[in-house]
This record gives structure tokens, C-alpha cells and sequence, in this order.
């Protein structure tokens, strides 16, 4: 079974992200053997370090890693064709696979989304105008859908971290983090918002202690200009009750344990959306924001979904500082009363994680589709 | 070449060198300011229907069609049969009509437009406003005027619609048939 799995790097990390963790997954559990075509390899070089930037092909973790340049050397399609979040594949790629004796199975991995229509969508095929077809692949949280890229030993590596304080401390500690005495950890990785000020203020003059670590990002302009100077690598600044620390960027494994270690995530785009929710802590989704507002409705449908089952002040405080914080407005009211209810939201958090493991993943949904559709 | 986005219900386009009927479009925004097209088309050669889905700038290959106006003359069961000013009569099944069906009753005085393809009639458009009557809505619950307020009703033929808090049973409407949503309240048509 041969993969190739197409990524362009659009913006951010989330299209790397989640082509990287699919390609290791499907080669670690699959069998598969994948290559993955990425045109831009100093983005994957931050999540893996071991990346070499000006290589054109490289071995990394079983995955072949080809540089994927504006002029294309031809090659043998493989069995199985991702083009990721709707990538447009090379015109001669798409004739060698129509060319191809074999079948192809070709798949646009879509975007994440909560909204009903995705159930409707999921696996339809779009007829090429060369014989071939494209069928839509779409991620998600319900059975009806492709689910969620969890490998297989994801949810038992993080209980073991959450149930052993020493393997927690250790892990922290790895990272240069002591964490402050009976404090709150949150992490922090967002886009740049407004909100952030003012929730940073309500941070500083509570009266538990937290102790915020924000891996580097987008949001650290906002970070900086609220702290009054640059903030150094590692170094620890104090305000009130709140210490703030800044992470380098790291490695996918590393920030699945950050986010497995801290009380609470802020996470955004899709990659650490999920990564957060495997955590089984309460999160907050700062949500990719989309021309003509229309992020708001695939905001309001997760939430609608995640809250089920949630008290309706639990849920209340949830949706108001979710919405607060995508909205960048003053999140210190919301934020009270999520602290209201905090115990509840772990549980609930908690409880979604265990609900969401039921469904098959994403990466074994895919082999299955694969295999129907032999 | 046309867009999907822009290929609409009761257009055709040549796939593979098949003529498709786009019997349904539902445009989708999806992540990161791209969209997609669900549609539902049905082969105009071997009678084959299938649901497929389309970036929403993928392109697609309109086929021109021949157009005549029609009136709706009756409705027998599942057929509905319509009839050009020159007596001619042209008989559609309800599942050729999938986009327009939610809005065609007796008695409907519309000017449609019948599509045909090598001769043959594949279906019918309405145009793009129509007016019709409410056969039930409940009565409004808050007293609102703005139009902004709304509520569920159904038209004669059992359609369910949206309409605006202040509308009543019997009261004549005005609907978008490409959206299918309420536009205003309207008088009864002469």
C-alpha cells in the first residue's frame, strides 16, 4: 500500500501538522509506505528539527519527505493520493495517474468542521474530467464522519504522564519549566487577539496563582506589548499572581505532554484543537478566522456539539468565553464565571475525550475507505 | 468554462463527454476561506443520478440549453405537465422538478421556464420571485413589526417556509426560489 500525501504550506502550522502526524501515522500502524510532498520545508523543520531544509528527498521517522518544487520531476503515482486541504496536484501528476494501469484512489482531505453538512459530504466523489475521480474526505466528531488523527497509543501514553506527578514534574522539567507552587498551568498558543490583555490583567489580580506557558507564536507581540518588553526564552516574568513563561517552539511529541500537563489549553487553527482535546483538559479554540465572518458558524457548531451533556451555567460560561476570546473583547466576566464551574469542566472535558476515542481514527478511516474502495 | 459555484440547479455540464443535469447545488464555505459544492446530478444519457461534491472553483463545462416558456396546466400524481403558449404540453416526473418542487401548486399562475436538452424537456425553473398564499403559521408570539423576528409557516401545497413574526394565515408572500426564503409579504396576485 503506497501513499503520497500532498501538502502546501498555506500559512501557519496546521497544514504541516496534520500531514506530518497522518504520514507517521499510516507508516507506524498502516504499513503503509508514504512519501510526503511538501513545498515548504523549513515549516516542518520546526515541528521536526531533524528536517533537513535543503533536502530534496529524506527518510524521517519511515516517511519519505520529498521537497515538492514548482517544476515537477515525474514519478509513478502511488496507490493512495492525499491532496491536503483542497492542494491543487501538479497537472502531470494527475495525467500519470489517469495514465496509471492500476486504479488510483485520490482524496482531498478537507477541513475540520463540526457543521451537520459535513456527514452529507463525507466521502462523496467529484468526477474528474479525465476519468477519474476525487472523493472528499472529511475529519471530524461524529460516526458519520472521518474522525480525528489519534495514534494508537496516544490516550495511554497520556494517562500515564496525567497519573504520575513525578512523570509530570520530570517532563516540565525538560523544558526548563518549575511550575509555581499550587498554580494554575495553562498553556497558551493563539493568534494574535485583543483579548489577551484583559485576560491577563484578570490573571494577574486573581488570587490563585498561574502559571502561563506560551510556546513561541503569533500571540507574542500581543504578550509583549502587555508585559512592556521582550520577553527572553525560558525566563520567567511576574505580574500579581500570574508568571508567564515563554517556550521555544517544539517538537509535536513535546507539546502533546505540554498540553497533557496543563489544567488548561488555549489552542487555535485545527492541529492543537484536536492535540487539545486528546488532553482531557478544558480547552479554548481560537478558531482560524474567515472572510465574511463565516468562522462564527463552525464556532457555534463545535460548541453546540462539545456542550451536550454540560450544565446549562457550565456551558453558558464555556460559550461566553470562547466567544469572548475569538471576538477579542474584554474576557474578564466570561472568565469568572468559567472559574465558577471549572470542576465541571474537567469532568466534561474528560468525558468528551472518551466519547471522541470511540470513533474509529482518521488515519485508519482512511485505510478503510481504501480498502471499500478496492 | 464555468465554476461550480456558478453552475446552478437545472443547468447541464459535460463530464467526460456525459451531459449531467445539476438537479441540486448547496454551496458550503469550508476551512480557511475555500467553499465547496455539493450537488446532485443526474445523467441525461443512461438516467444514472449521483451526489458528488466539487471545490467550489473547481471547473466545470456548461452545456447551452434550449429554454421555452411554459405554464403549469396540471398535476397528476407524481407528473406535472406544463404547456407553451402554442398548446404544446410537456410532461415532467416530481423527481425531474427535485429543485423546484417545494414551490409548485395548483392553480400557479407563474411564468416557468421549461430546459431542454437535444429537444427533449429535462425540467422546469421558476422565476426567481414568486408569490404564495400561507395555508397555516401559528400566531405571533411577540408582537414584532420589524420583519426581523421569524417563524415557521406552511404554503398551500405543505412547503414549510420561514417568515416574519407578523405574518398571518391566508396572507400572500413573496419567496426567493433560489434560496427559497421568505422576501416580503405581498398582495394577492390579480
Amino acid at each position: 500500500m503506497r501513499w503520497d500525501i500532498f501538502c502546501r504550506v498555506v500559512d501557519n502550522y496546521g497544514d504541516i501538522g496534520v500531514t506530518w502526524r497522518l504520514a507517521r501515522q499510516l507508516v507506524a500502524e498502516q504499513g503503509a509506505k508514504v512519501r510526503l510532498w511538501v513545498d515548504d520545508l523549513a515549516a516542518l523543520a520546526r515541528i521536526c528539527p531533524q528536517a533537513d531544509v535543503d533536502s530534496d528527498c529524506q527518510l524521517l521517522s519511515g516517511v519519505e519527505v520529498r521537497y515538492w518544487a514548482q517544476a515537477w520531476q515525474a514519478v509513478e503515482p502511488a496507490d493512495v493520493v492525499i491532496e491536503a486541504f483542497a492542494c491543487e496536484l501538479p497537472t502531470e501528476y494527475v495525467a500519470a495517474m489517469a495514465a496509471r494501469e492500476a486504479p488510483v484512489l485520490w482524496l482531498n482531505l478537507e477541513y475540520l468542521s463540526a457543521e451537520s453538512w459535513v456527514e452529507g459530504c463525507h466521502g462523496l466523489p467529484s468526477m474528474q474530467g479525465n476519468g477519474l475521480q476525487k472523493f472528499f474526505f472529511f475529519p471530524g466528531f461524529t460516526a458519520g464522519t472521518g474522525g480525528l488523527l489519534r495514534e494508537s497509543g496516544l490516550l495511554a501514553a497520556r494517562d500515564r504522564l496525567q497519573g504520575g506527578a513525578g512523570a509530570r514534574i520530570e517532563f516540565l522539567g525538560s523544558l526548563v519549566i518549575s511550575p509555581v507552587a499550587g498554580a494554575r498551568l495553562i498553556s497558551l498558543f493563539a493568534y494574535e487577539n485583543a483579548a489577551l490583555a484583559g485576560w491577563l490583567d484578570a490573571l494577574a489580580g486573581a488570587d490563585t496563582p498561574t502559571h502561563l506557558l506560551v510556546p513561541e507564536g503569533r500571540i507574542l507581540g500581543d504578550l509583549q506589548r502587555w508585559a512592556g518588553s521582550p520577553l527572553m526564552l525560558g525566563e520567567v516574568m511576574q505580574r500579581g499572581a500570574l508568571s508567564v513563561q515563554l517556550l521555544p517552539f517544539m517538537q509535536q511529541e513535546q507539546y502533546d505532554a505540554l498540553l497533557w500537563c496543563c489544567d488548561l489549553n488555549l489552542v487555535r487553527g485545527e492541529d492543537s484543537f484536536v492535540r487539545a482535546q486528546w488532553a482531557a483538559r478544558p480547552l479554548v479554540w481560537h478558531i482560524y478566522p474567515q472572510q465574511e465572518g463565516a468562522h462564527w458558524e463552525k464556532l457555534e457548531a463545535f460548541m453546540a456539539l462539545y456542550c451536550q451533556g454540560l450544565s446549562s451555567e457550565a456551558e453558558a460560561a464555556l460559550r461566553a468565553v470562547w466567544r469572548a476570546w475569538n471576538a477579542g473583547e474584554g474576557m474578564a466576566p466570561a472568565w469568572a464565571a468559567w472559574l465558577q464551574c471549572a470542576d465541571e469542566l474537567v469532568a466534561h472535558a474528560h468525558a468528551w475525550a472518551r466519547r471522541q476515542a470511540v470513533y474509529a481514527d482518521l488515519a485508519a478511516a482512511l485505510v478503510q475507505f481504501y480498502r471499500n474502495w478496492l | 468554462m464555468k465554476t461550480a459555484q456558478e453552475m446552478k440547479p437545472n443547468s447541464v455540464a459535460l463530464i467526460d463527454g456525459q451531459p449531467w443535469l445539476i438537479q441540486k447545488a448547496e454551496f458550503t464555505k469550508s476551512g480557511r476561506n475555500s467553499a465547496i459544492v455539493k450537488m446532485k446530478l443526474k445523467n441525461l444519457i443512461n438516467g444514472s443520478k449521483t451526489e458528488t461534491v466539487y471545490k467550489a472553483d473547481d471547473k466545470m463545462e456548461p452545456v447551452i440549453l434550449e429554454r421555452k416558456e411554459v405554464n403549469l396546466s396540471y398535476i397528476s400524481g407524481e407528473d406535472y405537465v406544463f404547456m407553451d403558449p402554442e398548446y404544446n404540453s410537456y410532461e415532467l416526473r416530481a423527481e425531474d422538478l427535485e429543485s423546484v418542487l417545494p414551490f409548485i401548486e395548483e392553480g400557479m399562475n407563474d411564468i416557468c421556464e421549461a430546459v431542454f436538452f437535444e429537444g427533449k424537456v429535462i425540467s422546469v425553473d421558476l422565476p426567481t420571485t414568486i408569490v404564495r398564499q400561507l395555508a397555516y403559521t401559528e400566531a405571533s408570539a411577540r408582537g414584532d413589526t420589524s420583519g426581523k423576528v421569524m417563524k415557521p409557516a406552511k404554503l398551500n401545497n405543505g412547503t414549510e417556509v420561514k417568515v416574519a413574526d407578523f405574518c398571518e394565515i391566508g396572507d400572500w408572500i413573496e419567496i426567493d426560489t433560489r434560496t427559497g426564503e421568505y422576501k416580503s409579504r405581498a398582495k394577492a396576485p390579480a
